[in-house]
């Protein structure tokens, strides 16, 4: 007689055929690398596996709502689906992006590492288990640091890796003490198991200073991902120092990693098996109204630490890594809102507008980093805000992309920056009840820092269309990248306006169906009193 | 037969679709053929407006609407759709437009020819005939606020079309600076409508359904004195007339189309659309009829005296558009008057179109042929020099006069008739000023007939004269501008005979709009026979004495104006408006400007440089914090966990 999940064990392996194309297929880039050198070949290869595991991730899959989900690791719900499309997606603007930015002998290497790091975000998007949601969360970190330590051998890029190395091995470390704690507390490491159990602890009152301890920990782990601060500080310093693809890559993929799984593990995303008390707060933000309230700190330090240094900054890596801080801080904002605004009204759903920014920010963030790929060359580099001198006079058709791309992390309307903030802001400003006040609050805050933080991106324009350059820019730039900053630009208009826009937010909508509104931040609600 | 509904939509899109094909391409790949795109998309604007003026008539009497559900713009408690409605009042406007419209880009493209801005000009007058269907065919006061603030803009464009010339970029500014400040009366009459309609509504019907909901603290009063003020300012009434005439520095077709025919009547337009609501307003009422009749008579009297034929056209447009608002003042008493009075209105906006362009396309062809001189001093006995621009102004003059039988004698004579009977049916002082106002309109019809009579026998008649800069041999109109003339001579002399008698035009407001939208039907429409007696009288005797004044005597009027002379300087100075403008109000916001410029430079500017300043102060206080070294970040990190950690737990 076979064990009762058996079944929905086996059930689950169709559905991962694309992380386990994208898994084979880095390991043939890994044993082909050894022979050929060639990086057209092996990023051909591996953008033929991306494509395939897009067409084979593209059909949504039915989540199972019996009770095995408190029993399987993997849960293909609508918030894995879409994870993985996303994931998928920026595998295939990321190898463009970086066609040229390695050497030969390294692009094997790099192709191969990347391909585990998209299936690892897969795999992430989809985790019902706190084991399995930290394997692939290290299947993110530990080709990442292969990654960044590749391209360049000089002292800057290996001091970058090392810090990288040295602060994700701790952050992992934080995550998976938080991790144990969570068990600790509930007896099991199954997330929807937990949630269940978060749900029925109503008299569970003396583990709830724990359950908040562990949240933070948790927090504070996938902070470094998402470079929230003050868990960032390795992003600029690690930002300068790597290559530009590399930055590209450390300013997106691992935010997308951190905030699935924070969107996971804080019960944002409640399976459809999960028995939730219909007037329930929420677990993890609502476990008390202080986690929420921390939370609001959280967001309001990382949008105004992160634009008030960008200011001051010359180097161009070192300036969006700054700027790529201060988005977090605004996708924290929508994460911060998100408890008290309920799933079912399009323009106010915390988790749409976080999924819809990051979404948003994807585009903005890749595209500018494109830019960047496409004119950097070591007889030319364009390492600071000066070196894009005279842009507009070399390369005019780069720099009108640029400026949208610019104008679209400003948040101007028609793009899709604007779009994102306008969800974002907007539901923060539409909490009500005893403690809304707060929200709005958090809203102007990040309007006035977004104000602020308007003036280095202007910087940027202002230089690239009045300054004239010393030595003008020469190089034509790379096809692929070229390719890849089109992609970015013209995402960033059509997903700004109704048709785009729509699509991104229903399907982002989808993710928190289930998520249970709550009214109003209730003070002397959940474990603690 | 047809869907109506579709046509609506194309009324508007095929002016837009013209005015961006010229812009986007006519200026590289067509730039001399520029008038067909703007000329087929006025035409077929035309032929969609007359089959939607069939089926308006045809259907019942309610109004066709269409894009109710089309959201634009939908914020808190303001939702606006993209609705379109025609009923019997947009059908005749967009007639009206479109026709008049269509005339005039055929008339310019010989007028323009050669002009270097050949492509910017029709562009400009087809994005005006979007705005100005867009604004007749509007179904909410948001739309309808949107396309108002479109026709100013286009009206800007094209008073400034030749830029280069101070005067012209003067007058661009100026028009636009006046009928911005009655656009904020109109903003404020919107704000205030939204306030109190049921449900926040800015549809018409909504608002329209019941004035009671404006009763509360007199708002209704408010609102329809706001609205007149937006009125005001398009249609240039006094006090906000000073800009029109200023506006004749624009092309003559521009002149013809926006100045005299199209765009100054919006504010007709929307009184008359607003009447369910002025008809429960006496007061409000009262003080359009006021404004109207004033300007009216102020502006004739300014015509009488003016030696610019151009300038002779505008203050009679002035004053006629003073005749129209005169008419729906007198829409009093519980909206028995009120069908009577917007009939009267609408009929008198609708064949003036006719003949004050065709007055206004004469004189375009008088300067076109003059080399540019349009001075009545400068020129003279023109009839054999221009034979078909002669007869085609005179059948224009003629209707202006309101000669027996013609146009512009069956509307003002409605008019007059209604005036009279708010006289009669008012009591005590109202009555009186009424009865004050129907004088004061008769006698201005007297001195339409007179300065009508004077710009024609002035420019026609007597011995031949040229200016230097005509050239040797003056030609009169070529047939792309001499077709347009004609055309719309057959309409100034035929309109009013035909829908005038038999009172068809009413009949027809009253059918298709009327009857619904003041929920009773309107007063029987009469012929006044003693009264259209005294207006024929009136307006011959006015033609009478000016071809004896400036015809048979010439020396006379010179005599006139020594012996009255402080009259007719004060005229000639057009009453001294513009001067006291500038005293009272430019001047004063002169020195307010130069005193906030110091404010600014000097204080206001410190201020924002140092706020400016403090980010960066601040960023450069923290950013020792990122020194580099990963174990200080680590402990960082740890510090910052251990903060919230310790916040949670000591709370």
């Amino acid at each position: 007689m076979s064990h009762p999940y058996a079944q929905p064990l086996a059930d689950l392996f169709p559905h991962l055929v694309p992380e386990i194309v994208l898994v084979l297929c880095a390991c043939m880039i890994f044993v082909s690398g050894l022979f050929q050198t060639d990086r057209r070949l092996h990023h051909a290869a591996a953008l033929a596996s991306l494509f395939f595991a897009l067409i084979r991730a593209l059909p949504p899959v039915e989540p199972p709502t019996s009770d095995a989900a408190f029993a399987i690791p993997l849960l293909f719900d609508s918030l894995a689906n879409l994870t993985r499309v996303l994931a998928i997606a920026t595998g295939i603007v990321f190898i463009l992006l970086s066609w040229n930015d390695m050497a030969d002998r390294h692009a094997a290497d790099h192709d191969a590492c990347f391909l585990i790091i998209v299936a690892g975000l897969c795999l992430a998007g989809a985790s019902n288990d706190l084991v399995t949601l930290f394997l692939a969360l290290e299947m993110i970190s530990i080709p990442t640091y292969v990654l960044l330590y590749l391209p360049r051998h000089d002292d800057a890029s290996q001091e970058a890796s090392i810090k990288y190395f040295l602060l994700s091995i701790f952050s992992s470390g934080l995550l998976l003490f938080g991790f144990s704690y969570l068990f600790g507390l509930t007896g099991t490491t199954n997330i929807a198991g937990i949630l269940q159990v978060f749900y029925n602890a109503e008299d569970a009152k003396p583990v709830a200073g724990l359950a908040q301890v562990a949240m933070l920990t948790v927090a504070a782990g996938l902070g470094f991902r998402i470079t929230a601060v003050p868990f960032h500080f390795y992003a600029p310093d690690v930002f300068q120092g790597t290559s530009t693809s590399g930055a590209a890559f450390l300013s997106y993929v691992p935010k997308i990693a951190g905030f699935v799984a924070l969107l996971r593990v804080f019960g944002f995303v409640v399976p459809a098996a999960v028995n939730m008390p219909s007037d329930h707060a929420l677990v993890g933000m609502a476990v008390s109204d202080q986690v929420p309230t921390l939370f609001w700190f959280l967001a309001a330090l990382t949008m105004v630490i992160g634009n008030i240094l960008a200011l001051l900054q010359d180097n161009l890596k070192r300036l969006l890594a700054y700027s790529s801080i201060a988005h977090a801080g605004y996708m924290l904002v929508a994460l911060t809102s998100a408890p008290y605004l309920s799933g079912a009204d399009a323009s106010t759903s915390g988790v749409a507008s976080l999924l819809f920014y990051l979404i948003a920010y994807g585009t903005m963030t890749f595209g500018i980093f494109a830019v960047i790929a496409l004119l950097d060359r070591p007889e030319r580099p364009v390492e600071t805000v000066d070196d894009l001198a005279g842009l507009a006079k070399s390369h005019p058709g780069i720099a009108l992309m640029a400026t949208a791309l610019l104008l679209s992390l400003i948040g101007f309307p028609l793009t899709v920056g604007f779009t994102g903030k306008f969800f974002v802001f907007f539901g923060a400003i539409s909490v009500q009840g005893p403690l809304g006040w707060l929200y709005p609050t958090l809203a102007v805050v990040g309007v006035l820092s977004a104000a602020a933080g308007a003036w280095y991106y202007l910087r940027i324009i202002t230089v690239m269309y009045l300054r004239t350059a010393v030595k003008p820019i020469e190089t034509r730039g790379a096809a692929p990248a070229l390719l890849a900053l089109i992609v970015c630009v013209i995402l960033t208009f059509a997903l700004s306006v109704p048709p785009g826009a729509n699509w991104i937010m229903s399907a982002a909508r989808e993710t928190s169906e289930r998520q249970p509104p709550l009214k109003a931040p209730a003070p002397e609600r959940g474990l603690v009193q | 037969m047809f869907d109506a509904t579709f046509l609506m939509w194309l009324i508007p899109l095929l002016p837009l679709l013209a005015s961006v094909t010229i812009a986007a391409v006519g200026r590289r790949w067509f730039p001399d053929k520029c008038h067909i795109p703007c000329i087929a998309g006025a035409v077929g604007a035309c032929m969609a407006a007359i089959l939607v003026f069939v089926a308006v008539a045809a259907g019942d009497e309610a109004p066709i609407v269409t894009g109710q559900n089309t959201p634009w713009i939908s914020a808190g408690h303001v939702t606006a759709n993209f609705s379109l409605r025609a009923d019997g009042l947009s059908a005749v406007m967009l007639v009206m437009v479109t026709f008049i419209g269509s005339l005039i880009a055929i008339y310019s493209a010989g007028y323009m020819h050669g002009d270097p801005g050949y492509p910017r000009f029709f562009a400009a007058v087809s994005l005006f005939l979007f705005f100005m269907v867009g604004l007749v065919l509007a179904n909410n006061f948001v739309l309808l606020y949107a396309c108002w603030e479109g026709v100013g803009l286009c009206s800007y464009l094209l008073i400034g079309f030749w830029f280069a010339k101070p005067s012209a970029a003067a007058a661009a500014r100026k028009a636009f600076l006046v009928t911005r400040l009655g656009d904020i009366g109109l903003f404020i009459g919107i704000l205030i409508l939204w306030a109190h309609s049921p449900g926040h509504s800015l549809e018409y019907d909504d608002v329209f359904r019941d004035p009671r909901h404006f009763h509360f603290g007199g708002m209704l009063f408010w609102a329809c004195l706001c609205l007149f003020i937006g009125a005001a300012g398009k249609s240039a009434q006094f006090p906000l007339h000073v800009w029109l005439p200023d506006a004749m520095e624009g092309p003559s077709p521009v002149s013809a189309l926006i100045h005299a025919a199209t765009m100054v009547t919006a504010g007709v337009y929307l009184v008359a659309r607003c009447m369910p609501l002025f008809g429960a307003e006496p007061a409000a009422q009262l003080i359009v009829a006021c404004v109207g009749g004033f300007t009216a008579l102020l502006a004739a009297l300014i015509a009488v005296t003016q030696t610019d034929l151009k300038r002779v056209l505008a203050y009679s447009t002035l004053s006629q558009l003073g005749y129209m608002f005169l008419a729906l003042g007198s829409g009093i008493g519980e909206h028995k008057l009120a069908g009577l009075a917007v009939t009267a209105a609408i009929f008198h906006l609708f064949t003036h179109a006719f003949f004050k362009a065709l007055l206004f396309l004469g004189a375009g062809s008088v300067m076109h042929s003059m080399g540019n001189v349009i001075d009545m001093r400068e020129f003279g006995g023109l009839r054999k020099v221009l034979p078909i621009t002669h007869w085609t102004f005179l059948c224009g003059a003629l209707a202006l006069a309101g000669f027996p039988l013609l146009s512009g004698f069956w509307s003002k004579d409605e008019i007059l008739t209604t005036t009279f009977e708010a006289w009669q049916q008012s009591a005590g002082p109202v009555g009186g000023l009424y009865g004050l106002l129907f004088f004061s309109a008769l006698f201005t019809a007297g001195l339409t007939a007179f300065y009508t009579g004077r710009a024609y026998f002035k420019t026609f008649w007597g011995p031949e004269k040229l200016p230097p800069e005509a050239g040797h041999h003056p030609h009169d109109a070529p047939p792309l501008m001499a077709w347009p003339l004609r055309i719309l001579a057959v309409g100034a002399l035929g309109v009013g005979i035909v829908l005038g008698p038999f009172h068809l035009f009413a009949h027809f407001l009253d059918a298709t709009w009327i009857k619904r939208a003041f929920g009773l039907l309107a007063e029987e429409h009469h012929a006044n026979m003693p009264l259209m007696a005294a207006s024929s009288v009136i307006a011959v005797v006015g033609i009478g004495l000016a071809y004896w004044m400036y015809v048979k005597q010439p020396e006379v009027a010179e005599q006139m104006s020594r012996r009255l002379a402080t009259l007719f300087e004060l005229s000639h100075a057009k009453f001294y408006f513009d001067e006291l403008y500038e005293l009272a109000i430019v001047k004063p916001m002169t020195i307010l400007a130069h005193v906030c410029r110091i404010i600014d430079a000097y204080l206001l500017d410190g201020l924002v440089d140092l706020l400016g300043q403090a980010p960066a102060l601040m960023g450069f206080l923290v950013r020792p914090v990122q020194n580099g070294l990963v174990q200080y970040y680590a402990l960082l990190m740890t510090l910052g966990l251990a903060g919230f950690v310790l916040s949670i737990l000591l709370r």
